[in-house]
């Protein structure tokens, strides 16, 4: 969450610091503006939401500062909340892998594209998604999966279904719209990867007798690996706290454990037991991307 | 990676970023001291809510008198939520907040309610005394009614009981936003009482498991349902029935012999607003019985007030009579403040899941 605020000031660190030629420490001070803001503003809500998850819920007083593990108990006693997790998770995991399965080859072809104009161009399209409001393309996928939306209309009219399919509220529903939201992430992240693959290598690899489609899985893939991780991490990370794409297409009966950390501190009033789901859901996420880093890490350097 | 090929952005990115930046922090800090004065910040709900509030009252009642209205549109669990956590601040963000009776009754509770000085709204006097509250102005109020499609269902539903009629199996509605409605509609059919809801809840595991209902997340939601005729019969406020008519939905409203779930909408003014003084005219212009009168004619809300002007036509339409005043069943907020986490909890684990 914090990457574009704190990209931002260390540019702007860099450009009052003037040329890079100056002595180290002074450029190690150069990193405390962005750790002030990560500290002030990440870390210490961040701290708060933890203590919260040990205080206990009250109906009147709402919060009691208390240190109990209840909350913690709760979770990981019941198997409603362990099934929200696995599905989320799963959902996460599904929509990260077609994510990256489909903007591999598209940010291959826009980093192979000769022309520095039209390449611009293709950047500035995938970038074009991320513009609008996620709450509005979601309303959009709404139009177009409903019962009677786009595709059950052209369907029914095509005569190739008798009854509408219901695709809206569905596991699917979520997955397809997820991956919308995703894409433009990791075919940023993959291009500037594969940017910085030489094409000389490629044609090292052709010259020795690879097929285009050799040389890619051969060369490029294996190359642009760190590329993939990083670009799954991040996808991972934004489909296990969706909250607006499983509200809206998953509908009420799909619960994910976004929308449940909000019901639980905004609807109900429950912080304690929220701050515990958030927390929960914080440390499977990075335990997750950790464990799948490394396999990868592993399986591949 | 080629970590010089991101040094080299071109400076002009680098400078539209930094601007970027500094302007929004600046229009935020900004906008926070200007609402300090002479302005009144208002926390209401959006939608077409919120416009006919503006057209009603705050523009010709409020905003006439050289009143600057700030408004913070939100639903209200963010508001709840956003009074809570400013408790403990030495000022407030919030001027006026709407509510209903229910979340009010919660957040005084917890002490962040002004009692409100009635010599200051002059206009309370003619609120109906079973509305009346010392922290709260009630301002509309309606019932949960049964809604069904007449397309569909000839015989017009009697009873809540009718949401359990197998007939209608697959062609029922249900709200999430409003699960407690259903617990208490699936009390009362059951032996319950507004204040002893536990009977509901096998009742309610029936209906699940024989009428599989579809569950929507709000009101446009149902709305749509009825319109695309996934739905046939479902139960909701009759003023958003009503409002859904007369968009052209086929639906129509059906009083449950048992009562309607009642439901009050009002505003609070919190114990930490900066601007105390323009709450009040603002509460006592919710209550001005011509402009209230229209924006019960226009949202179908019955008024809370008993001199509203309002046309004979749409007195008998939206007015609710003594007697049906009298059958309306109130919650008991106390009770409901209690269990609502519960019955969340068991609403998501048992009813959706």
């Amino acid at each position: 969450v914090n990457t574009p605020a704190s990209s931002t000031l260390g540019k702007l660190t860099m450009q009052t610091a003037g040329p890079a030629s100056r002595p180290l420490p002074v450029r190690g001070a150069l990193v405390v503006p962005a750790l002030l803001l990560v500290c002030v503003f990440l870390m210490a809500p961040l701290g708060l939401i933890v203590r919260y998850s040990f205080d206990v819920y009250d109906p009147v007083k709402l919060m009691l500062a208390v240190f109990s593990l209840d909350n913690y108990r709760k979770v990981f006693a019941d198997a409603f909340y362990q099934n929200v997790l696995g599905l989320t998770a799963k959902i996460a995991f599904l929509s990260t892998l077609i994510t990256i399965a489909l903007a591999f080859p598209v940010a291959y072809c826009i980093s192979r594209t000769a022309s520095e104009k039209r390449r611009s161009w293709l950047i500035i399209l995938t970038v074009l998604p991320l513009l609008l409001g996620n709450a509005v393309r979601s309303a959009a996928w709404m139009v177009v999966m409903g019962t009677k939306g786009i595709v059950n209309s052209t369907l029914l009219g095509l005569g190739l279904i008798a009854q509408p399919l219901s695709i809206l509220y569905t596991p699917t529903a979520v997955v397809i719209a997820l991956v919308s939201v995703l894409l433009p992430y990791a075919i940023i992240t993959l291009q500037s990867v594969m940017d910085s693959i030489p094409v000389s290598l490629e044609e090292a690899g052709q010259s020795l007798g690879y097929s285009p489609l050799r040389t890619v899985v051969a060369v490029v893939l294996p190359l642009a690996m760190p590329g993939l991780i990083a670009a799954a991490a991040i996808c991972f990370a934004l489909a296990m706290n969706a909250y607006a794409t499983p509200v809206l297409i998953g509908g009420p009966k799909m619960q994910m454990m976004g929308p449940l950390v909000y019901e639980q501190i905004a609807k109900v009033s429950n912080w304690p037991f929220g701050a515990t789901l958030a927390c929960v859901l914080m440390a499977s996420t990075v335990a997750l991307t950790i464990i799948s880093t490394r396999f990868l890490h592993k399986r591949y350097f | 990676m080629n970590s010089q090929w991101n040094f080299a952005l071109p400076l002009r990115r680098r400078e539209v970023l930094v601007g970027a930046a500094a302007s929004a922090v600046l229009s935020l800090t900004g906008r926070e001291a200007s609402a300090q004065s002479s302005e009144l910040v208002v926390s209401n709900w959006g939608g077409d809510w919120n416009d006919r509030t503006v057209r009603f009252i705050e523009s010709p009642l409020v905003e006439s008198k050289g009143i600057k209205i700030v408004r913070a549109l939100n639903l209200e669990p963010e508001r709840k939520t956003k009074l809570l956590a400013e408790r403990n601040l030495p000022r407030g963000s919030i001027d006026v907040a709407h509510f209903s009776a229910g979340d009010a009754f919660e957040l005084n509770e917890q002490g962040i309610l002004e009692q409100l000085d009635l010599s200051k709204i002059p206009n309370y006097a003619n609120v109906r005394p079973a509305l009346r509250s010392p922290y709260f102005v009630p301002w509309v109020f309606g019932g949960v009614t049964l809604a069904y499609n007449p397309k569909f269902i000839k015989k017009p539903p009697t009873s809540f009981a009718d949401l359990w009629n197998p007939e209608y199996a697959g062609k029922l509605g249900v709200l999430d936003q409003s699960f407690y409605n259903w617990i208490y509609m699936a009390a009362l059919v059951s032996g319950g009482k507004m204040n002893q809801v536990d009977p509901g809840f096998a009742k309610l595991l029936e209906m699940k498991k024989t009428m599989k209902p579809r569950i929507y997340p709000t009101h446009q939601q149902m709305a749509a349902g009825f319109a695309n005729e996934e739905i046939w019969i479902a139960a909701n406020y009759s003023a958003r029935i009503a409002q859904w008519a007369k968009d052209g939905v086929s639906v129509r409203s059906a009083y449950p012999k048992e009562g309607p779930v009642s439901i009050v909408f009002g505003a609070t003014i919190p114990k930490k607003a900066r601007n105390k003084d323009a709450a009040y005219q603002y509460l006592n212009a919710l209550l001005d019985p011509k402009g209230l009168g229209s924006y019960s004619e226009a949202s179908m809300y019955a008024p809370s007030i008993g001199n509203a002007v309002l046309s004979d036509a749409v007195r008998g339409a939206i007015d609710f009579t003594p007697e049906q005043t009298a059958a309306l069943n109130s919650p008991d907020y106390g009770y409901q403040a209690k269990n609502i986490s519960q019955w969340q909890e068991w609403w998501n684990k048992e009813f959706k899941a």
